[in-house]
């Protein structure tokens, strides 16, 4: 492997295992799901740079419109949450009551 | 130069384990924003100015600014950083993991990634920036499907949070 492709595979997958480990916030699994987005966007940039197929350069724009829709309805939820449950953590959202 | 760029990269990497290692919100926030700089970096480094330029602008300008407002939500008395109690294990534990990885799988030194537009000389515009403006031609399809998109999104995001009588959130 490449030291370029080590490194974003394993940044990949370090978001990956974040988001599937530690859950107490909801806002620390969104930050994961953004730190996949940043590293997918990373590795669609430098396939772009290094194959110097240019006319692919506008796939990570692209991504990186579909990553903003994903974060803006990840913070809606978590908008939402903090309105019904007073806090984001999600112990709090596996109670029966609000 | 090359030997930078691996700095660059390795500090990418050494963000994320800031972010998946579960500090406070405010601190993985403050990881993310590291990756977002460095990886930023990395891709002009490598020769893509312009997708350098709109990840620092348009990822670390506009979507981690309301992850930080954002983080107001998630307000803690007292917020963890990486070096207390569970969130330094974990810290260690994912440097561990990576160590080994890079042992295992790091090499390939003879054949480096080259930059885009190396050993091309009297260019008027660079290599990504050419790519980008297919976008508004032939490539308009995906730029409409994108705007509608994201106007979908906002409706989304105005259902989720409006919370009278109609909307998704009818407990307030």
């Amino acid at each position: 492997m490449t030291p370029v492709y080590f490194s974003f595979t394993s940044a990949f997958t370090l978001g990956l295992m974040g988001l599937a480990f530690h859950r107490t916030h909801l806002l620390s699994a969104l930050l994961c799901l953004e730190g996949m987005m940043l590293s997918l966007f990373i590795a669609l940039a430098l396939w772009m740079l290094q194959l110097e197929s240019t006319t692919f350069s506008a796939a990570p724009i692209l991504l990186l419109a579909f990553s903003a829709c994903e974060a803006g309805a990840g913070l809606a939820l978590l908008v939402a949450t903090a309105r019904t449950h007073g806090t984001d953590r999600l112990q709090a959202l596996n109670l029966l009551q609000c | 130069m090359l030997y930078f760029l691996d700095l660059l990269l390795l500090s990418l990497v050494v963000g994320l384990v800031g972010v998946a290692s579960n500090p406070a919100p405010y601190f993985a926030a403050l990881g993310l924003a590291v990756a977002a700089g460095v990886g930023c970096g990395a891709l002009v480094g490598h020769g893509g100015s312009l997708v350098g330029l709109m990840l620092f602008l348009i990822y670390l300008g506009g979507m981690l600014v309301v992850f930080a407002y954002s983080a107001a939500l998630a307000a803690e008395p007292f917020p963890e950083t990486w070096g207390v109690g569970s969130v330094k294990a974990y810290v260690l534990m994912y440097l561990l993991g990576v160590g080994v990885a890079v042992w295992w799988f790091w090499g390939g030194y003879g054949d480096h990634w080259v930059v885009v537009d190396e050993f091309k000389e009297f260019f008027v515009v660079r290599g990504d920036v050419s790519g980008v403006s297919l976008m508004y031609s032939v490539g308009g399809g995906m730029l409409v499907v994108c705007a509608w998109v994201l106007l979908l999104c906002l409706f989304v995001v105005l259902e989720l949070t409006r919370g009278l009588s109609r909307g998704a959130l009818r407990a307030v």
